[in-house]
Parts: C-alpha cells; structure tokens; sequence
C-alpha cells in the first residue's frame, strides 16, 4: 500500500517581509517580544515596518508579561494543509495585558469549556531546533 | 442630490462551474462577447478597461495589460483593482471617476477567475510566521472566529443563518447560472445538521470556490444616448472603506467598514435602508450577511437574526436577498465572486431575471467584501446603490 505524500507542518519564514529574528531568537528562551512605539507608549501586533499609531519608525522590541485574556477562538476539525497530524486544534484570538491581540493555538484545554474572557498563560510548542511558537493555555 | 450622470448599460456573466479547466481570459471573452451582443455597442466604443485581480492571474504582474491584448482592445484608460469581492464595484466607481474626467467614455468592468482550476497565488507577508504555524483555516477559520465573538456578545440564533442558507438556496435552483453541483434543494434541518468545518461555522455556511467571470459596461448617461442604449441603470451612492480600524490594536472584530461605507452610500443616494427594495450583499460566509444588516442600518446591532426570522428575504418578499443564489448557492467564482450578486442587481433593474425576477424594483443596494487581514474581520467593505 503507497502512503498518500503528507505535507509537513508548515515552519515560520522570518526575516523575509520583516526583519524579525529578534523575534525568533527571543522565543527560543521562551520570550515573547512586541514591538513598542516608543513616540505614543504602545505596543503593536505583529511586526510592522512602522507604528500603526504614529507612522513613525522610531520602535523598539520588549518582552511580553505572557498574561491575557480570551477574546475568541475557533476548533478546527478540517485542518489547514500540513496540520492534519493535529485535528482537533483550536485557534484564538488572545489580548495580552499589553493591549494587543496576538492569533495563536490555545493547549491543555477542551472547546466545548472556553468561555470569552477567560485568564489565559503564554506557553511554548517547540516545531523544531530553531523554532518555538508561542502558544496559551488556561492560567 | 444623486447624480445620474454615469451609468450601466449592459451585463454579462457566464455559468459558475467547478474546475471548468477554462482560463480567466477565456471565461472573461465570453462575458465581453455577451456585453457586446446584448448591448449591440460596437467594439470599438470601449476605450476604458477595468479588471479585478485574480487567484489564478495574479502571478502576472501585467495582468490587465494582457486582458485588453486578449480582447483586441486599445484602451485609454486601464485599472486593476486588488481588493478582492470589493473589487467589481469598486470597479464601477473608478469607471465612473475616469468618465468623469474626461479620460474615456466607455469601460468594461471586468472579473474572471478560475480558481478551482490553477493554484492560487500565495499572499505572503505575515502569513508564514505568525499565521500558517497555527493552522488557521483560512478565511473559514477567521469566520469562525468572528462568528464565535459574535455569538459572545450578542448571542446568535443558528435557526436565523438556517432561514438564509434556504432562501438563497432557492434562488440558485431558479438561475441557469449557477453551479450544477450546488442545484439541490437543501431544508433548515440541513443546514443544522450539516458537519463542523471550524466550530461554530459549518460547511452549509460557506463558499464553494469556483470558476467564472461577469462583468457589466459603463457610460456616460449622454454617451448612452449618443449609441442609442435602451436600458440603464445608476449607480447612485457609493461608499467604501479599506483597513477599517487599522490603527488599532484592539477593535470590536463585530464591528466592520460596513459601518462607515453603508450611511456613506446612502446618504449620497438619499435613500434609507427601509427604501431599498432589492438587497444582493457579498457572501462569502452567512454571516456577513447578518453582520451587514446590522452595520448599514437595516437593523441595530445585535438584532440581526431577529431581523432575518422577521423578514421576507425571497424574491417575493420585503427585502429580496440575493436572487441569484448568492455566491454560497450559485458558486463562488473565485475573486470574481465580487461581480456575482452586482451582476444579479443590474439583470434585475433591467427586469431580465426571469422567473426569479422582483417585481417592480427600481433600486438594489450591492456590497463587495475582501481579503482576509490578521485578527480582524476583512479588509475592505464596500457598498453601492443602483437605480432605475
């Protein structure tokens, strides 16, 4: 019997529309860098080649407390190529005590039990030497 | 108030077919062709062209360039609109901004796609880092998101997307046009019944991706004249608003450009919502449509399930919805989705829609949607008033 060809989960491409492997390499210790506006005291999410709130250039990376809150999510029975190995999966939109939203997978937890509001925890999911992706869970 | 200086004087559209293996400039010939015969407007009158990007083109950057070159056609004018669904009628209203200054007198506005046949073109950005690793399904995941927000904050009744999903049904069953695949009756219980893609959205609430093109032609009123054109309509209110709310990091996701762009349109064509007597929204998900209701004015918010459970939403009813099927029923043919349900409007102010037609109507009120932006809704809303 021939094995259908699998595409593999897809791993991050950093530094291509962005320089972000500060990013990256922050998340290998397990830190959660944003950009900061250092013109209006505001992070952003993600990384962008100027503030959204000023126009301006003049940003800087600092690490996230890894607190927040659920604002919505979604499970995922019919999976995106190269995710089939995870189904069920759920992805969420969490809102970070720094006043961003940031798309990731919520782990350690049941869908049918989420509830809007929910404190939520950054954790990390190691995809391979390189990368960690940062990931939430119930706090 | 409204001007009624510009306006469309022909349709074209081809059936919406699955993996139809048909190029975009071929499916987009056969809407020219229609435009031509059914207008009787010689060829040479069109000095203004007007293409929407593509899934399956797109990888070309001179894209519009070669779809005039396939048509035979010399234009003095040339667009091409990236704005996805949003992009047909947005289409419309650069035409008309270009008739109006003077650089030509007649465009075909144009979308064509074969997206179910050629693999479409990668969106790149940000997508591979902080979107692919999680394995969001596309748009299905992003509304699957924004349906589950919605039903935090307002609650939602599945019985509501139910009433949708059937009416739309039944006006695909009523067009020639529509996918073959889709021409099955379904009830409200098959719509609840129907599987999970990414909960809560179901397959029911969704597009098929397609192939097809449509298209429509566009004037001057006093060039209409001059070539003789019996039938025409209006575009008498237009409004439209790209990256709503994107100089904000936290923004109510339920809340959408369909709030400034819906007033906006209106207020140009001095019309209410409680005026507008044929409704041909974007679909691309049930939702959207609800969530459209509410933020043009039609009802407040968080009323929109009532309001479709209230409402006569077929072709016979108070408020007819998308009488073609919409692209949920009838296909969506790729990015040219966009032009479906515009397409629709105008074949039914020209009293052309057959068994499925509306009687009396004299406006239709047609919106665009596109492109799926990072942890928001969509990109660009867009909205336009066609009068008879």
């Amino acid at each position: 019997m021939s094995e259908a060809k699998k595409i593999p989960r897809p791993l991050p491409r950093p530094d291509i529309y962005m320089k972000t492997r500060p990013f990256w390499e922050a998340a290998k210790q397990h830190k959660l860098m944003l950009q900061f506006c250092k013109d209006t005291n505001q992070y952003q999410w993600f990384p962008r080649p100027v503030s959204i709130y000023s126009g301006k250039r003049n940003l800087e990376w600092r690490e996230a407390s890894g607190k927040g809150t659920l604002y919505t999510w979604t499970n995922t029975l019919v999976p995106w190529p190269g995710h089939e190995d995870r189904v069920p999966y759920i992805c969420a939109l969490v809102d970070l005590e720094e006043e961003v939203r940031i798309l990731v997978n919520l782990v350690n937890c049941e869908a049918s039990k989420l509830q809007g509001g929910l404190p939520v925890r950054l954790s990390w999911e190691r995809l391979s030497e390189e990368f960690n992706v940062p990931v939430f869970e119930p706090a | 108030m409204a001007k009624r200086d510009i306006a469309i004087v022909g349709y074209g559209e081809t059936k919406v077919e699955l993996r139809s293996g048909r190029s975009s400039y071929d499916l987009g010939g056969e809407v020219f062709e229609q435009i031509l015969n059914s207008t009787g407007v010689a060829k040479s009158e069109i000095d203004g062209i007007c293409v929407s990007e593509t899934m399956s083109e797109t990888s070309n950057p001179f894209w519009p360039v070669y779809m005039a070159e396939m048509l035979g056609l010399a234009p003095t004018w040339t667009q091409v609109n990236g704005l996805g669904g949003a992009s047909t009628i947005a289409g419309i209203s650069r035409a008309a901004s270009a008739i109006r200054d003077g650089q030509c007198n007649t465009v075909l506005v144009l979308a064509s796609d074969a997206q179910s046949s050629y693999p479409p073109t990668e969106q790149g950005a940000q997508r591979w880092e902080f979107q692919y690793p999680t394995g969001l399904r596309g748009p299905v995941g992003v509304f699957g998101l924004l349906s589950q927000r919605y039903r935090l904050q307002y609650g939602l009744k599945d019985e509501a997307l139910a009433k949708l999903a059937v009416t739309q049904r039944n006006h695909a069953l009523m067009n020639p046009n529509a996918c073959a695949k889709l021409k099955t009756p379904i009830t409200e219980q098959d719509y609840l019944k129907s599987k999970y893609v990414s909960e809560p959205l179901r397959m029911l609430d969704s597009v098929m991706v397609c192939d097809g093109a449509n298209g429509v032609l566009v004037t001057s009123t006093e060039n209409a004249k001059r070539l003789g054109l019996k039938k025409a309509v209006y575009p008498t209110g237009y409004g439209e608003i790209t990256n709503f709310n994107g100089d904000k990091a936290l923004s109510d996701i339920t809340e959408t450009g369909f709030s400034v762009a819906g007033p906006k349109a209106l207020k140009q064509a001095g019309l209410t919502p409680k005026d507008i007597q044929l409704f041909t929204p974007y679909d691309d998900f049930l939702i959207a449509i609800l969530i459209q209701l509410e933020q043009i004015g039609f009802c407040g918010r968080g009323e929109g399930s009532d309001f479709i459970l209230r409402t006569d939403m077929t072709y016979k009813g108070t408020l007819p919805l998308n009488t073609s099927g919409g692209q949920i029923s009838a296909g969506q043919p790729g990015l040219a989705g966009g032009g479906l349900n515009l397409v629709e409007a105008v074949r039914q102010l020209f009293g052309e829609a057959g068994e499925r037609q509306v009687a009396d109507v004299k406006n239709a009120m047609a919106t665009g949607i596109g492109v799926i932006p990072y942890a928001r809704n969509w990109g660009v809303s867009n909205v336009m008033i066609l009068e008879s």
